[in-house]
C-alpha cells in the first residue's frame, strides 16, 4: 500500500460521446423522461473513469430512484409555484400602477424577480441534497461516501452570503466561498472517517489580486475618461479591464479549489493536495469552445445553404412538410453533437486534469477506515432535477 | 484457469489480492485468500453482475446480484476488479446474466403510484385550485386598477401585433367611429353594465376580437370585413361584452401566470423541449373554460334580443367562420380557442326562433361607415 495515492482518469472521448448521444436520442423518444437514466448513465462512466491506486470509484445511484424522487419534487413544486405566481400577478395587478408602459416594464421585472427569489431558497436547497445524493451514490474500494442532513441550515446560511456579498460589492465572496464549503466538508463522511475543512477564510483574498487588478483597470479608466475627456483610452482600458476580469474570476475558482483541497483532512491523518493551474484550466475551455464553434458553424451552414437553396419552394408554399421535418432532425441532431461536444471536450477533459492534479497524502491509514451506515435520508435530488441545478454533470 | 483479482469485502477499506478460479462444474467462481473467513468464497455464475457503464473495457467491476432493494444505498457492497484479460474474457461468457439490471420487486406498482400522484397534483392545481383562487382574488381587485391593467394588456397586444408610433393599429375613421359607437349604444342601452366599455378596431386581417380586464374589447379589421351584415358583427361583439362584465379575463390572466413554468418542471429542457412547453401553456392558458364561453354565448343572445336585434346572425357567423375553418388549416386564433361552432349557432338559432320582432343594429348607410372605419 503506498503511502501517496496520484488520481487518474481513464475516460476517452469517443465511448463517452456515444453514450451522450445515445442517451440524448432515447431522452428526445420518450419526451424527456429517459434524462434521469440517461444522467446516471453518464456519471456511472466519468465516475468508473477515475480512479486512485488502481482502484475505480463507482456511482451506484440509478435513474429510477432519479426519477421517482423528481415525481415527489414536482408535486411539492407545482403547489409552491404555482400558489406563489397566482398571488405575485394578483399584488402586481391590484397595486402596481400600470398606466404606462414604462411602468407596466418596470413592474413586470419587479414581479420576475420575486418570483426567482421564491425559488432561490428552494435552488440553494436542491444544491445541498444534489450534492449529499452524489455523496451517498459514490463509492472508492466498495466504501460508501456520505454527508449528513443540512439542506435547510445551507440554505438559510447561502442566502445569508449572497446577500453579504452582493452589499460588499464582492469583497466578503471569499467568506462566502469558504463558509459554505466548510459547511458541506465538515457534513461529509468516508466511511466512518469524517472530512475537516482547515484553513482560514483570509487567506483566500489571495486569490482575488487578478479580480481586483481587473476592477482596477476599468476605474482607472473612467476616471482618465472624466478627467482628460478621452473616450478612446477609456474604451482601451474597459476592454483590458473586462478580460483581466473574467480571467481573474477563473483565477480565483481555481485558486480557491487548490487552497480547500490542500486544507481539508480526513479522519484526523489523511491529508490531500491539489495544483490546477488557472493556464491550463483556461487552454481546456478555450480550445473546447472554438473546435465546438467551428464545427457547429459548419453544420449550421450546411443547414442553412438546403434551406437557402429551397426558399424559392418555401416561399411559393409549395415545400411539402417532409421538406421541414427533414430540415428540423439534422437541426435537432446538431444540438445534440454540440451537447456530446462539450461534454467530451471541455467537461471530460477539467475533469481529467483535475483529477490527475490530485493526491492522496499519508494514504496507508484508508486501510483502516470501515463501512458506514447506509443514509437511508438522502433520497434522490428530485428539485434539483426539475429545477435543473447541479451543473454539467 | 486461474488468476488474480482484487477484492473488497465492503466492510472494511482494505484490498485483499484474491486467486481467482473458475469452477466450470459447479458453475462458481472461487475467490481464495487467507484473509477470507474460511480463506475462500464461491461467488455462483448466474448470481454475479457487472457495473453498468464502466469506462475501462479492460476490467470488470463485479459485485453479486443484490437482494431486491429499491433504495440503491442498501444494495450489498462486495466488489470484485478483475483486470486479467483471460480471465474478463472467461467470465463475460460463462455468466449468463452478467450484464443484467435486476429491477426489485415492486417498481411498477411504485411508478405508477407516484407517477399518478404527481399528474394528479398538476391537473388539481392547473384544472381546479388555480381557476378557483383566481375567481375569488379577481372579486378583490378595484375596478380602476383592472382598467389600468386592461389596458397595459391591449397596448402590449397592439405592439405584439405589429403597430408602432402613437396611433399604432387602432382605426380612426371618424364616420365609421360614429357606428361603432350608434352599435355600443344600441346594445348597451337596455343593459346595466359594471364596465364602461372601450371598444376599438384594430387595422388586422385577423378574423378576431378579444377582450381584455376592465371593459377593453378588441374588434380585428378582418373580421368585420368578413361579416355579412352588421348584427353579425354586434354578435360577437355582445359575446366579448359578455367576457368583460363575467371578468373571465381577469381571471384568466392569474389563472395563466400561476401556471406559467409548471408544464416546463415536467418536460425539462431537452432538444426541442422548450419549443412544445410553450405551444402546450399557450393552449392551457390562452383559452376560457367551456362554461366561461357557454355563459358569454347566453349573455350575446340575451343582449341582443334586449337591443331588438335578429339572433339569427350571431348562427350566421359561426356558420360562415365553420366555412372559413374548412377552408384554411391554419385555424385563426378566435377559432381555435372558440370550439363547436355547429353546436353554438345551432343554439342561436333556437334562440331566435322565440324571437318577436327585430331591426337591423345599423342602416346601410352606418354599416358601409364601419366597414371603411380603417381607411
Ligand atoms: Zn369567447
Amino acid at each position: 500500500m503506498s503511502s501517496q495515492i496520484q488520481g487518474r482518469y481513464f475516460g476517452t472521448g469517443k465511448p463517452l460521446f456515444g453514450l451522450y448521444f445515445k442517451t440524448a436520442i432515447l431522452t428526445i423518444l420518450t419526451l424527456g423522461i429517459y434524462r434521469f437514466w440517461a444522467k446516471t448513465r453518464i456519471r456511472k462512466y466519468i465516475w468508473s473513469a477515475t480512479s486512485g491506486d488502481g482502484d475505480s470509484f463507482e456511482y451506484s445511484g440509478t435513474g429510477l430512484e432519479k426519477f421517482l424522487g423528481f415525481l415527489v419534487a414536482i408535486v411539492i413544486l407545482a403547489i409552491y409555484l404555482g400558489l406563489f405566481q397566482l398571488l405575485l400577478a394578483f399584488i402586481g395587478i391590484s397595486i402596481i400602477p400600470e398606466d404606462d408602459s414604462q411602468a407596466a416594464i418596470a413592474a413586470q421585472a419587479v414581479a420576475i424577480n420575486l418570483s426567482i427569489l421564491a425559488v432561490l431558497p428552494l435552488m440553494l436547497f436542491a444544491q445541498y441534497r444534489a450534492r449529499r445524493y452524489k455523496m451517498a451514490r459514490t463509492r472508492w474500494r466498495g466504501i460508501r461516501f456520505g454527508m449528513e442532513k443540512g439542506a435547510w441550515g445551507y440554505a438559510f446560511r447561502a442566502l445569508g452570503y449572497i446577500f453579504l456579498t452582493i452589499i460588499t460589492l464582492g469583497l466578503l465572496n471569499p467568506l462566502a466561498t469558504f463558509r459554505l464549503e466548510k459547511y458541506m466538508a465538515d457534513r461529509s463522511w468516508y466511511g466512518d472517517a469524517r472530512f475537516e475543512q482547515m484553513g482560514r477564510w483570509q487567506d483566500l483574498y489571495a486569490g482575488m489580486k487578478h479580480v481586483f487588478i481587473g476592477l482596477g483597470i476599468i476605474i482607472a479608466g473612467v476616471v482618465f475618461a472624466i478627467v482628460t475627456e478621452g473616450v478612446g483610452i477609456a474604451g482601451v482600458a474597459a476592454v483590458i479591464g473586462y478580460i483581466w476580469l473574467l480571467i481573474g474570476l477563473i483565477y480565483y475558482r481555481v485558486y480557491a479549489f487548490n487552497y480547500l483541497t490542500r486544507n481539508k483532512v480526513l479522519d484526523e491523518r489523511v491529508m490531500f493536495d491539489a495544483h490546477l493551474e488557472t493556464g491550463a484550466v483556461i487552454k481546456i475551455f478555450v480550445v473546447g469552445t472554438i473546435v465546438i464553434g467551428l464545427l457547429m458553424a459548419v453544420i449550421f451552414g450546411i443547414i442553412a445553404g438546403i434551406v437557402a437553396s429551397m426558399s424559392s419552394a418555401i416561399m411559393a408554399g409549395t415545400a411539402s412538410p417532409a421538406l421541414f421535418v427533414g430540415l428540423a432532425i439534422p437541426y435537432a441532431l446538431a444540438f445534440l453533437i454540440a451537447g456530446g461536444l462539450s461534454l467530451v471536450m471541455i467537461t471530460q477533459p477539467m475533469i481529467k486534469y483535475a483529477v490527475e492534479s490530485m493526491t492522496v497524502l499519508n494514504a496507508v491509514h484508508l486501510d483502516t477506515i470501515h463501512q458506514r451506515a447506509a443514509d437511508t435520508g438522502a433520497d434522490a435530488e428530485g428539485f434539483a432535477d426539475a429545477l435543473d441545478v447541479g451543473g454539467a454533470i | 484457469m486461474q488468476s488474480v483479482g482484487r477484492f473488497f469485502d465492503g466492510e472494511s477499506g482494505q484490498r485483499l489480492s484474491v486467486d481467482l478460479s473458475v469452477d466450470t462444474a459447479a458453475d462458481t467462481l472461487k475467490l481464495s485468500h487467507p484473509e477470507l473467513p474460511m480463506g475462500s468464497q464461491y461467488w455462483p455464475l448466474v448470481a454475479i453482475r457487472a457495473l453498468s457503464d464502466h469506462a475501462r473495457q479492460d476490467q470488470l467491476v463485479l459485485s453479486l446480484k443484490a437482494d431486491a432493494a429499491l433504495d440503491s444505498a442498501l444494495i450489498v457492497t462486495a466488489r470484485l476488479t478483475v483486470d486479467d484479460p483471460d480471465m474478463v474474457s472467461i467470465l463475460r461468457r460463462l455468466c449468463p446474466d452478467i450484464g443484467r439490471v435486476d429491477v426489485p420487486k415492486g417498481t411498477t406498482g411504485r411508478i405508477a403510484k407516484r407517477a399518478g400522484l404527481a399528474v394528479g397534483a398538476l391537473v388539481l392545481m392547473i384544472f381546479v385550485i388555480l381557476p378557483a383562487m383566481a375567481n375569488t382574488l379577481a372579486r378583490f381587485i378595484p375596478v380602476e386598477r383592472e382598467v389600468a391593467y386592461g389596458k397595459a394588456v391591449v397596448k402590449q397586444m397592439e405592439r405584439f401585433m405589429g403597430g408602432r408610433g402613437d396611433q399604432g393599429l387602432t382605426c380612426t375613421g371618424s364616420k365609421g367611429r360614429a357606428a361603432l359607437d350608434a352599435m355600443i349604444a344600441r346594445l348597451t342601452d337596455a343593459a346595466d353594465l359594471q364596465y364602461d366599455l372601450n371598444v376599438n378596431v384594430f387595422d388586422h386581417k385577423m378574423v378576431n376580437a378579444f377582450a381584455a380586464p376592465g371593459g377593453q374589447i378588441v374588434l380585428m379589421r378582418g373580421l368585420i370585413e368578413r361579416a355579412k351584415t352588421p348584427d353579425e358583427v354586434a354578435g360577437v361583439l355582445a359575446h366579448e361584452i359578455g367576457h368583460v362584465e363575467a371578468r373571465d379575463t381577469t381571471r384568466n390572466a392569474l389563472r395563466a401566470a400561476g401556471s406559467a413554468g409548471l408544464l416546463s418542471l415536467i418536460l425539462g429542457d431537452f432538444a426541442g423541449g422548450s419549443a412544445v412547453v410553450v405551444v402546450a401553456e399557450y393552449t392551457l392558458t390562452a383559452s376560457y373554460t367551456r362554461e366561461a364561453e357557454a355563459e358569454a354565448d347566453v349573455f350575446a343572445l340575451e343582449m341582443l334580443n334586449a337591443a331588438g336585434a335578429d339572433a339569427t346572425a350571431f348562427a350566421t357567423f359561426f356558420d360562415s367562420l365553420s366555412e372559413l375553418e374548412r377552408l384554411t388549416p391554419d385555424l385563426p386564433e378566435y377559432l381555435s380557442t372558440h370550439p363547436e361552432l355547429v353546436d353554438r349557432a345551432a343554439a342561436a338559432r333556437a334562440f331566435a326562433r322565440d324571437q318577436g320582432v327585430t331591426t337591423p343594429i345599423l342602416d346601410d348607410a352606418e354599416w358601409a361607415a364601419l366597414k371603411k372605419i380603417c381607411t
